[in-house]
């Protein structure tokens, strides 16, 4: 468990949503939660879903695996220090969980022209009848790290590690910068 | 090379999202085994001519050691498993 309590501060630019295009639309997504779970090798999503159900039905959210036995767990709520301190406790044996939400970023990716836009860094298909609403896949765009999941039609979330997050800011406003 | 690796975590991925640390090694010879043994498993590679099982990282994605049989000469690569599937077996 944590010593101090953690500090969440966007770390886009004051008025990020202002750099939107016509046909790609990209914008930060500030509030919810990231916590990273955790499981052994019984551990299964399914398993997850319903230990989600049982100790926090409050909060909702999505699990995406970016690898075996892991998960994150996003939602779109504010959560307190104190309630997930109190989902931790409720935790039973064979998962563990931190909370991400400062170290792992957020941003919504949509519009008509979107897979022109993330077919320029990343490698995977994410052609509609290929990469299904509520897909998700940890993969590369250029060399950062991402989580992109499909959320809708044409809209797409990608989530980076902190550090990385305006520096892939600034490269899919490149990417999308034909489309304006 | 293959340009395309099937993860059997995550499909079918550009080989750029992997890291490739080479042969699978041996099993690790006996402690009381002579020098040249040892010499062998740390230091000699076999750099065949077909055939070869290699360790690849997947950095850009599950981040899993996987173990990859590929053919150094039409680099088709014929199986690609979770590493830790080896331990099964109890020498890997
Ligand atoms: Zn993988």
């Amino acid at each position: 468990m944590r010593d101090f309590p953690l500090n969440i501060v966007s770390p886009f630019p004051a008025k990020p949503a202002a750099n939107g295009h016509a046909a790609v639309h990209i914008a930060p997504i500030g509030d919810g939660f990231v916590f990273h779970v955790l499981g052994n090798a019984g551990a299964t999503e399914g398993s997850l879903k319903k230990l989600i159900n049982d100790i926090a039905p409050e909060l909702g959210g999505a699990l995406c695996s970016p690898s075996p036995h892991q998960w994150f767990w996003i939602g779109s709520c504010e959560v307190s220090q104190d309630r997930f301190a109190e989902i931790l406790a409720k935790l039973p044996d064979g998962f563990a969980m931190t909370d991400q939400t400062h170290g792992r970023v957020r941003m919504a990716v949509s519009g008509v022209k979107v897979r022109d836009v993330l077919a320029k860094g990343t490698m995977i298909d994410l052609a509609p009848d290929v990469f299904a609403v509520g897909q998700s896949a940890m993969t590369q765009i250029g060399q950062i790290g991402a989580m992109i999941t499909r959320t809708d039609d044409d809209c797409f979330e990608i989530m980076v590690l902190r550090s990385f997050a305006v520096s892939l800011w600034d490269e899919l406003h490149h990417m999308a910068a034909e489309f304006k | 090379m293959s340009s395309l690796v099937k993860c059997p975590h995550c499909g079918l991925r550009p080989r750029e999202e992997f890291a490739i640390r080479g042969e699978v090694a041996t099993p690790r010879p006996k402690a009381g085994a002579d020098e040249s043994a040892w010499f062998d498993h740390v230091y000699l590679r076999d750099n065949p001519r077909g055939e070869h099982r290699e360790y690849w990282h997947h950095a850009g994605g599950c981040r899993r050691w996987l173990v990859l049989s590929r053919n150094t000469v039409t680099h088709d690569i014929s199986d690609v498993v979770d590493a830790s599937t080896l331990k099964v077996g109890g020498d890997a």
